[in-house]
């Protein structure tokens, strides 16, 4: 605990005091490390009115690594797999360690907005996706009804 | 009780092992293949490849390419300018003539430079970000771009290193 650095603790305090609209990140008070996301489905976008709950964890070597985030909330949209894995370019190849906490939950609302279908990581909503954009957003938004409402 | 839980850490001491001798053997058997194989190891590479599920084998060529292919030469990370707080200074305020000493910090690990008695900043190249000379060669220890800016830093070395050639030739001719 005591070991936190102060990178840490200062995108912590930002993040509470200075909030992104949409956006919630809390870290537990058992590990510092470990943030409780949700982010709201963009206006306009199949996802809208969803509210989705995400995990984000910093490893050990960030900010030379990456954070390690992942959709808990069933979602469905061709750049995020089954397991909730984001395909994300800032996520791995394109990381730098002048972005921030922030800066990568800015780029997932903003994967939500506009969904990839060239560059899938789940090959069959993809395929749907390509195939049949009507009937693939119909069901992103019918997944987002069913799984990502606000919990009471 | 006591034996049981001695068992299971000696058990996973054993898995985590055997797991390190795979990933070494596979590993090495995939570089041998690329230049000039002989048959048993591929068959052998064959085998481990059906046995080894594939996630976990993208995740060992990985941290092969990692390993082999990126990140500066310590050489010209040490080598990087350095310069000092006022420097900084003189620089930044042309863009923004309100910033003071006390607002300069690394964009790494967020530290104002004036917090440090004797703080240690190096200046990238051509682009001219400055970060903790610490953080940055953590960083370039496994990139080659400025964080900020993604410039590739080993895109510019190699244009000096053939203008460096080019004279050396022309010496020789007139020499």
């Amino acid at each position: 605990m005591a070991s936190l650095p102060k990178r840490i603790i200062k995108e912590t305090e930002r993040l509470v005091s200075d909030p992104v609209p949409g956006i919630t990140a809390e870290p537990h008070d058992d590990n510092l490390r470990y943030f409780s996301v949700t982010i709201e489905g963009p206006e306009g976008s199949p996802y809208e009115h969803g509210i989705f709950d995400l995990e984000l964890f910093l490893p050990d070597d960030y900010p030379m690594e990456s954070p390690k985030v992942r959709f808990l909330t069933k979602i469905y949209h061709p750049n995020i797999d089954r397991l909730g894995r984001i395909c994300l370019d800032v996520l791995k190849t394109n990381w730098s360690p002048a972005l921030q906490i922030r800066t990568v939950l800015l780029s997932i609302q903003a994967l939500l907005a506009s969904p990839n279908p060239n560059d899938p990581l789940a090959n069959d909503v993809a395929e749907d996706w390509i195939k049949n954009e009507t009937g693939a957003i119909a069901t992103a938004k019918e997944w987002t009804q069913k799984y990502a409402q606000a919990k009471e | 009780m006591v034996e049981n839980t001695d068992q299971t850490t000696q058990n996973e001491q054993e898995r985590r092992e055997t797991r390190e001798r795979l990933r070494l053997l596979f590993q090495s058997l995939n570089n041998s293949g690329n230049n000039g194989n002989r048959s048993n190891d591929s068959m052998l590479l064959q085998l481990l490849s059906e046995l080894i599920p594939e996630d976990l084998q993208n995740e060992w060529f990985d941290s092969l390419a990692d390993k082999n292919d990126k990140g500066c030469k310590e050489t010209f990370v040490s080598s990087l300018p350095r310069v000092s707080i006022n420097d900084i200074l003189k620089q930044e305020i042309i863009r923004n003539p309100e910033i003071k000493a006390a607002h300069l910090n690394c964009s790494i690990c967020y530290c104002k430079y004036t917090d440090d008695d004797y703080p240690l900043i190096a200046q990238l190249p051509h682009c001219g970000h400055h970060f903790d000379f610490e953080c940055i060669s953590i960083w370039l220890s496994k990139n080659e771009t400025c964080p900020i800016c993604r410039d590739n830093l080993t895109s510019h070395k190699e244009v000096i290193d053939t203008s460096n050639v080019e004279l050396e030739e022309d010496w020789g001719m007139y020499g």
